[in-house]
């Protein structure tokens, strides 16, 4: 237990040095910082559910894209906050209510569930807002990036947070009870159903909130583009590339990906697709721990 | 092993010391236009049109001594773009490097209308101005003039008004509509049901369909049962094919069979040769219009640089975008203020004849129709512009 007082001063030191972000003055870095602290926020809150209980969710788009699809709505009543507020709430809700019977199922079908279920509540979407007329959205007069950076600080501040503190919890142990055997699990007294609905509810209120904030950043909405797979599959990328089961893990993955597109982008925007897909085939596998496995490898020895 | 990161971010920062000082030195030399481009993600297939009319509008300026920056000056042309993975939140911060990291001294539009509403504010608040091109859409309207303007002239409301029109005087009686659930495809359904009915036009069959359509039999059998005198596709370029595939096989008889987004692609002429005879779409924009004096030489020059013809809506729009840039530069230099009064005040000659911006819009070039003859892409609406009549579909 040694390595924990130094574990907690280094995600102090993590958040305290993108704290101080805006300070720079440049809009580039800020915005940098900006995607930096979402993808640890999205990434932290989605391994509370599919990390710690081995139900990986290929849909946590839907959390984001219902996020950003009542921020978008409820703007015209509400002030930001509010809206904010009202965003995550939305997608706790719609994880309480389809939780039930989507965890039943186990493994690939699992998998395949949560991605199918967040294409259907895309095309839902699509579909009621061809019925309201509303065919995409505007924001007008969204908060300035430095307050929409804090808001996205303090969010990925706290999903480390929950994510550190369930890891050592008793809800954490059930957790993990659950991903080992959860037919054991059950046996023994965890509730099962309970704890999985918990983490599922948990894990989608936070992207719920990041996506109102995205949708404040590019200040228009269109349903096809909020629930954008590819936002799924980056989470479930840089989580096994940072590491699972590690609360570090999300945030050296976040910041080993962004820092290798900002280097690559520029000009080989192809080659980081293939790099990419060349880094996740390597560290399934010969570094299934990820970087965070690496780093507390480093540390031991 | 916290070394190994710290080195790391110290390669990273090493890595991107000398291209900072590298541009930053490079003020004196070739002027710098900045664009981001979807090279992948959801968008990818449609940037080529996109990029290749930029690099050809590059080339020719640079053939021609560089770009004439007012009081004589000519400076040679250089872009740097980045890839926004179709991505309007990557462009915002795209957009946001260009101007504050890059300090580049012009900069170009990039793809779609997401991406052009998502950084119509950056634009604003750098005041630095832009020609947008591939947007369209309603919602442009509501984007505060500024520093933004959308030469398109494919306005949806306008666009299902004119085609109401278009179609009662080719004596259309009956119409079924069928409609892609995304944005630009239900904006023109909106303002054609209610022309379609002022023009006498009764509707026989109005769907919507999704994005990834697979099957469109049922939609097309169903129609076809009542014979209209018209389909009305109003799709995007993968249902654009799957129709034309399904609408041969289910031998679709109606004279006027118009798609949306996807006949001026070359690609489409290429899959489907006869097939695709006489089939009308949306384009304000045809080599033959002898009008449009450099109409016909940029067809040429596109075609002689990449072996096939110009998209006559994207790649059209993205030269016309830096023609504009262009023409407003020499007139006003590189000072933004004083670009800015130009572009919004100015009339420009470009490859789809005048344009003038009034607001954020182009007010100048008439919502039209194309018509695909004989491989060719003609202009059959309205009658001021119409470079050939329309004809009637009569066989795949």
């Amino acid at each position: 237990m040694t390595g924990k007082p130094f574990q907690i001063a280094a995600f102090l030191a993590v958040a305290g040095l993108l704290a101080l972000v805006p300070l720079l003055g440049s809009e580039y870095w800020l915005g940098v910082a900006f995607i930096v602290a979402m993808w640890i926020a999205l990434i932290q809150s989605w391994s509370l559910l599919s990390a710690t209980t081995g139900y990986i969710s290929l849909g946590h788009a839907v959390f984001y894209g219902i996020g950003a699809y009542v921020l978008v709505v409820s703007l015209d009543w509400m002030p930001v906050p509010y809206a904010l507020a009202l965003s995550g709430a939305a997608a706790g809700l719609l994880a309480l209510v389809v939780g039930l019977p989507v965890l039943r199922v186990k493994g690939p079908y699992f998998v395949i569930l949560t991605f199918g279920f967040a294409e259907l509540v895309k095309n839902l979407v699509m579909l009621l807002e061809t019925r309201l007329g509303q065919f995409s959205r505007m924001i007008f007069d969204a908060p300035s990036l430095e307050a929409l950076y804090y808001a996205m600080l303090a969010l990925a501040v706290i999903a480390t947070a929950l994510a550190a503190w369930t890891a050592q919890s008793r809800f954490g142990r059930g957790l993990a009870a659950i991903r080992e055997n959860e037919v054991a699990a059950e046996a023994i007294g965890v509730p099962v159903t309970r704890l999985k609905l918990f983490a599922f509810v948990a894990s989608a209120i936070i992207p719920g909130i990041v996506g109102g904030l995205l949708v404040l950043r590019t200040s228009y909405f269109a349903a096809d583009q909020a629930f954008d797979p590819v936002v799924s599959f980056t989470i479930v990328t840089t989580a096994i590339v940072g590491g699972l089961g590690r609360v570090s893990g999300p945030l050296l993955g976040t910041l080993f990906l962004v820092i290798l597109s900002e280097l690559l982008w520029a000009r080989f925007p192809q080659a980081y697709m293939m790099i990419l897909g060349a880094l996740l085939i390597v560290f399934i596998l010969f570094v299934p721990q990820g970087l965070a496995g690496l780093v507390s490898k480093g540390l031991k020895r | 092993m916290t070394f190994t990161i710290s080195r790391r971010t110290f390669l990273a920062a090493a890595a991107l010391a000398p291209v900072t000082t590298r541009l930053a030195m490079a003020a004196d030399g070739p002027l710098r236009i900045g664009y981001s481009m979807c090279l992948t993600g959801l968008f990818a297939q449609a940037a080529p049109s996109q990029v290749n009319a930029y690099e050809l509008w590059k080339d020719q300026v640079n053939a021609a001594g560089g770009l004439d920056i007012g009081g004589g000056q000519r400076r040679p042309v250089e872009f740097v773009s980045y890839d926004d993975q179709s991505n309007p939140a990557n462009a915002v911060r795209i957009y946001e490097k260009l101007i504050t990291q890059d300090k580049v001294d012009l900069l170009a539009a990039p793809w779609s209308t997401p991406i052009h509403l998502a950084i119509a504010p950056v634009l604003a608040k750098h005041k630095f101005p832009m020609v947008g091109n591939t947007a369209a859409s309603v919602k442009l309207r509501e984007v505060k003039p500024g520093y933004i303007w959308f030469p398109t002239a494919v306005i949806p409301d306008k666009v299902g008004e004119e085609l109401a029109a278009f179609m009662a005087k080719q004596n259309v009686k009956t119409a079924a509509v069928f409609a892609n659930v995304l944005p630009l495809a239900q904006e023109i359904k909106t303002t054609l049901l209610p022309a379609l009915e002022k023009n006498g036009i009764k509707l026989v069959a109005n769907e919507d369909f999704p994005p990834d359509i697979k099957d469109m039999t049922t939609l097309i059998s169903g129609a076809n049962q009542s014979s209209p005198d018209a389909f009305i596709v109003l799709s995007y370029p993968s249902d654009t094919f799957l129709f034309a595939t399904q609408a041969k096989q289910l031998n679709v008889k109606a004279p006027f069979v118009l798609s949306l987004i996807g006949p001026t692609i070359q690609a489409y002429q290429q899959a489907f040769g006869t097939g695709a005879n006489n089939i009308v779409t949306v384009g304000h924009w045809s080599p033959n219009q002898s009008k449009w004096p450099k109409a016909k030489p940029f067809f040429d020059a596109y075609l002689a640089k990449y072996k096939e013809a110009p998209d006559a809506l994207d790649s059209v729009l993205s030269f016309m975008s830096l023609e504009i840039l262009q023409q407003a530069v020499a007139t006003a230099g590189l000072d933004k203020e004083k670009l800015r009064e130009t572009i919004a005040s100015a009339t420009f000659d470009t490859i789809n004849g005048p344009v003038k911006f009034d607001g954020v819009q182009n007010t100048t070039t008439p919502t039209s129709f194309l018509q695909i003859q004989d491989g060719s892409l003609e202009l059959v609406w309205p009658e001021q512009i119409k470079t050939k009549d329309f004809r009637p579909k009569t066989g795949w």
